[in-house]
């Protein structure tokens, strides 16, 4: 049982790097797209929303092997962490652009209007005013993004990353008791997430105290 | 080696034909979900030591991927002797994991209707079980519909992880044809085209019977 712990761990390391490159991706693509849906019309804010949509839309194991096998006969050659890496983070970003532009959307005009009021500018009434007050109240959807990112990282493994996925399949072709090893792979991604959305719970009471009891994970 | 446009058209046929499969693992999926996701709110609900152990279960399922579910019924049920077809193991698979995800919309649903309801039902004396079935799941119904909805999209969008059990859903069969032929960059780009439109129409129809619900619920 502790070689199967063993195995598991050593795919840890992708697992979690995966997740970081993904929100190299993530992070400003959701902030941008987010923030330029809400502050746009017309053709610009069709386009951005089309490009939003193909990333929420697209099933991320379709879009996984697309980028993996298609791009090389394009002539583009990527390696399989920066496509694992791209796709996830982009379909996280896409989702959480989401939940960015409805956060701004949400507050009340007389936020901007009192902006304008004080002489602000713009960008300056977006950055100091309605961003903060969105990014607080999206905060609970942030953390469903970032659980689900590191849930969807377990799809590596088929794009031939040795992720934690990857090493229980790996074990699972010489040792001779699968219940052993798929239970740990699942307890060892609920030992990565559980805590994520614990924090998430605690964070959620913490800044909206006048919300009440926060909802699950 | 480019990408060769009369070869993609000419896989377009068996992929699409792989379309009703798609769609079945899907209802299923989702029919599965729902059921599962009702009955764990409703123990939830009861609350002592079932209610606690579901409430554990559910956060367990919403904090492990769902391919880790697949393989896990895939490799683990045949070692206790059940032997099921991939088709049944990619339902079970998807109807379990979304069915952490059902029980909560269902209690967000629930939740939605004054307690009063309850409370006047109690007062006429009817058993728990009929407030369930007459007073509470009608009204459920229509808080639920549009999340149920988003999350049949979702499931769509998971049905091609069963093409690693060898399910011939559509992208199973896009592999088919990938390792028959050795050419991966057409069959893939024409199965990641029809789950776009396929995720697309699903999504708009979606919207519709939502928008149709909302303007029910203000008159």
């Amino acid at each position: 049982m502790l070689d199967i712990w063993l195995g598991i761990l050593q795919g840890l390391g992708i697992t979690l790097e995966v997740t970081a490159y993904g929100l190299v991706f993530a992070v400003p693509f959701a902030l941008v797209f987010g923030v330029v849906q809400f502050l746009t019309t017309g053709m610009t804010r069709f386009l951005v929303t089309a490009v939003i949509e193909f990333w929420r839309s697209s099933a991320v194991v379709v879009l996984l092997f697309f980028f993996y096998y298609v791009l090389p006969v394009m002539g583009i050659t990527l390696s399989a962490l920066t496509v694992s890496a791209l796709v996830l983070g982009l379909n996280t970003g896409g989702y959480a652009s989401q939940a960015v532009r409805a956060g701004l959307q949400s507050l009340p005009a007389g936020q901007r209007e009192a902006g304008m009021a004080l002489g602000l500018s713009r960008p300056a009434i977006l950055f100091l005013i309605e961003l903060p007050q969105a990014l607080v109240a999206m905060s609970p959807t942030f953390v469903n993004n970032l659980i689900q990112l590191v849930k969807a990282t377990s799809l590596v493994s088929l794009v031939t990353l040795t992720d934690m996925t990857f090493r229980a399949k790996e074990i699972a072709q010489t040792d001779y008791d699968p219940v052993a090893i798929y239970s740990a792979l699942l307890l060892a991604f609920f030992v990565v997430c559980y805590p994520i959305a614990l924090a998430g719970r605690w964070l959620e009471a913490r800044v909206n105290p006048e919300r009440g009891t926060p909802r699950g994970i | 080696m480019g990408f060769n446009f009369d070869f993609a058209l000419s896989t377009i046929p068996t992929i699409i034909g792989a379309i009703g499969t798609t769609l079945l693992a899907t209802v299923l999926s989702c029919l599965g979900a729902s059921a599962l996701g009702f009955t764990f709110e409703m123990i939830r609900r009861g609350g002592g030591a079932p209610g606690l152990a579901v409430r554990f279960l559910i956060d367990f399922i919403r904090s492990t991927p769902v391919l880790a579910w697949l393989y896990f019924l895939y490799f683990v049920l045949p070692f206790y002797g059940i032997r099921l077809g991939a088709m049944t193991v990619g339902i079970l698979g998807l109807s379990l994991y979304y069915s952490g995800y059902l029980a909560e919309v269902f209690k967000a649903g629930i939740d939605a209707i004054p307690k009063g309801q309850q409370e006047a039902a109690r007062a006429l004396s009817v058993t728990r079980r009929d407030t369930v079935v007459f007073v509470i799941a009608p009204q459920m119904l229509r808080n639920v519909a549009a999340p149920l909805g988003n999350y049949l999209v979702s499931i769509l969008k998971a049905t091609p992880y069963l093409a690693i059990l060898a399910v011939p859903e559509m992208l199973g069969r896009a592999f088919d044809i990938a390792s028959e032929t050795y050419r991966y960059a057409e069959p893939l780009t024409v199965a990641g085209i029809l789950f776009l439109a396929l995720a697309l129409i699903l999504a708009y129809g979606v919207r519709r019977i939502e928008q149709r619900l909302l303007a029910a619920g203000r008159r």
